[in-house]
């Protein structure tokens, strides 16, 4: 018996060199909206905005004005009846129990202490909804966090949290970073903040709060932020060979599952073959879409 | 046979006594660790993610399923940031509620601690009668929010419904015994020879290192640290409370379950102290129906059961949906003490080590 009169087996396709590169930006289903705003706290900006809502306010209420002496005028020219003269709108007041806290201007003496020292390197200092708030320029957050943890009218023993946020939109700074201190023995807490563009490694807080290690291990992780002179800057919470940093904005949230690349890079058409098959089963047409 | 001879081992991800999926890689010289590293995120889901992808009320299910053995707590602090973030005003007899549940919650945790802590180092009994107070804990949880573990048990601004009728016999009647069933715990351990073996001496982390690596909870308390969030920064309805902070100077195991044990009383006595003084009115505030956030950050940290739980978060004007969400897990801070606490000890020591710390990898990973 030759080979030839036995049946073939059925070719087999073959399967796609791996790694596979799923370019997730190009699938319709994962188009990432990217935040449009900066929602940066920050007292400055809070009263550059009232100023300038203020500003359109009285500016809405002049052109209204306006109108009306416009319109008064042509009546009396043409005869008729004077229209009515207009009245400035009142915001209206919501009847719940909400009062939403805004940056205030900083009163206590530790944020006072705090810019007395650095100087020109404390940004900004203000309060909000009760948390005091001091950002620093990016190069002198170790200093900053030195002073907090050594000065005797400060002291804060302990680093609580560290994360960061990510501002795709900003320009001039793509993350910010914050430092969430607790002094135990003066019942207080103190929130310092640095804004860093990409690729700008900050001081590692380790040296001075030894508790920062896994923190910064895991803003790395999350955030892609490297830390200058961090004993063990390595992943945390993903494996090694994770592709990406998954707290950026511009990280998809859909999944890179089976479901994708099954009709992307099928391997020789098997997949949909049988998803085609298990459709016509359950008498759904895959193949042309419902006429609307 | 291993003397002057290191060997690398990996304690878990699957081993019995780590807790969940806790993997420690320990190098050894013969029985003693020389270097310990713990390896975590086998349980990592994504919560700050999915979180900043929900509305503000969504996040709640998430703090569920972080840590579930005080999943009241997690809730507490989520709803307290939220409401921080929003500048909303909780009605008084909601927050007496809240701290009611907390406390309930807080015993939950130490028992199931005490429990799975006492069944590792090898005393059996203690775990049964444990369970059987937890138990009367979780039915009450169930009478209030329909669940016993993933309680979901708050809302920001309130609660979402006031407690169940009957709810006041329920408690009268666990408050009448449990004394009596710390006591029986006590019985079975504060003499018992083993334990006090096992315990005393070993996993030691004094109060500067604690502070340093950012250690709270009973953890720090037993290192001689007064430092409890319920009287440093009160919340709820904990400024009201008459209670006292149980401390302890030996830094050892044995010192962190005294502590807890004390916690326990001092958690009862809350309990009676919200009963008594219950306030009468509204549980829930007057809110819109969708919260729309400001420009505007919090950080608010509360006391779990295992230490401070912080919630961060950054609000987006116009935008239902917190910008940033960020948890402060207190297994997850506390872990870094592990090669502290174990490196130089013996391997048995590190089991010890890491029950007393008392983690739930559900939260250290998120």
């Amino acid at each position: 018996m030759s080979d030839e009169t036995l049946p073939q087996p059925p070719e087999t396709p073959e399967a796609p060199a791996g790694p596979y590169v799923y370019d997730y930006a190009a699938s319709p289903q994962r188009q990432i909206v990217l935040p449009k705003t900066v929602p940066l706290p920050s007292l400055k900006t809070y009263e550059a905005e009232v100023k300038a809502a203020a500003a359109a306010d009285e500016a809405k209420w002049q052109k209204m004005l306006a109108d009306f002496e416009t319109a008064k005028a042509k009546a009396e020219a043409e005869g008729k009846e004077a229209p009515k003269p207009p009245v400035r709108p009142v915001p209206r007041k919501d009847d719940n129990d909400m009062k939403t806290p805004w940056p205030q201007e900083a009163k206590d003496d530790d944020l006072h202490r705090l810019q007395e020292r650095l100087g020109g390197k404390a940004e900004e200092i203000f309060e909000q909804a009760g948390e005091l708030t001091c950002q620093v320029s990016k190069e002198a957050i170790h200093e900053a966090l030195q002073l907090c943890r050594q000065d005797i009218a400060l002291n804060y023993e302990m680093l609580a949290d560290q994360t960061a946020t990510h501002y795709p939109a900003a320009t001039g700074f793509a993350f910010s970073v914050v430092y969430h201190l607790t002094s135990i023995s003066r019942r207080k807490r103190l929130r310092l903040r640095i804004l860093v563009p990409e690729g700008f490694q900050p001081e590692s807080a380790c040296g001075v709060y030894p508790s920062a290690n896994w923190m910064e291990r895991e803003i790395y992780d999350m955030l892609g932020i490297r830390f200058a002179n961090h004993p063990d800057m390595t992943r945390i919470l993903c494996p090694e060979d994770w592709e990406g940093h998954p707290l950026r904005k511009d990280y998809p949230v859909v999944g890179w599952g089976q479901r994708d690349i099954a009709f992307r890079e099928d391997r020789g058409g098997m997949l949909e073959r049988i998803a085609l098959q298990k459709a016509g089963q359950l008498g759904i047409n895959l193949k042309q879409p419902k006429a609307e | 046979m291993f003397k002057n001879e290191e060997m690398e081992i990996n304690l878990g991800p699957q081993h019995p006594s780590t807790h969940g999926v806790l993997r420690v890689k320990l190098r050894l010289d013969g029985e003693t660790i020389t270097h310990c590293r713990p390896m975590i995120g086998y349980l990592h889901r994504g919560v700050e993610k999915i979180c900043e992808n929900q509305t503000f009320f969504q996040g709640q299910v998430w703090t569920d399923r972080m840590d579930y053995c005080s999943a009241v707590a997690n809730n507490l602090g989520w709803a307290e940031a939220n409401e921080k973030l929003f500048g909303i005003t909780v009605p008084r007899r909601a927050q007496y509620i809240r701290t009611m549940l907390n406390e309930f919650n807080r015993l939950a945790s130490h028992l199931i601690w005490l429990a799975t802590h006492a069944l590792d180092i090898g005393a059996m009994t203690v775990f049964l009668y444990a369970f059987r107070e937890r138990e009367d804990i979780l039915d009450m949880n169930e009478a209030f929010c329909g669940s016993r573990l993933t309680t979901t048990a708050f809302r920001i601004g309130g609660l979402r419904e006031d407690l169940p009728p009957g709810f006041e016999k329920l408690v009268k009647k666990f408050l009448a015994k449990f004394p009596d069933c710390i006591a029986e715990y006590e019985n079975l351990l504060n003499e018992n020879r083993i334990w006090k073996k096992r315990t005393i001496g070993v996993a030691k982390l004094s109060a500067e290192d604690a502070i340093a690596l950012g250690v709270t909870g009973p953890v720090l308390r037993a290192a001689g640290v007064p430092y409890d969030i319920r009287k440093a920064f009160p919340y709820a309805a904990y400024a009201e409370m008459n209670f006292d902070v149980p401390t302890r100077t030996e830094a050892d195991t044995y010192a962190r379950y005294l502590v807890r044990m004390d916690e326990m009383r001092q958690s009862a006595r809350i309990i009676q102290q919200c009963m008594d003084g219950m306030p009468e009115g509204p549980v829930m505030a007057k809110l819109p129906k969708i919260l729309k956030a400001e420009v505007n950050e919090v950080y608010h940290a509360t006391e779990a059961p295992k230490g401070e739980i912080g919630y961060y978060m950054v609000g987006e004007k116009g935008s239902g949906n917190p910008y940033r969400f960020h948890v402060r897990a207190p297994g997850f801070i506390n872990l870094q003490a592990l090669p502290k606490m174990a490196e130089g000890s013996l391997i048995a020591d590190i089991v010890a080590a890491i029950g007393t710390l008392d983690i739930v990898l559900g939260e250290i990973d998120r």
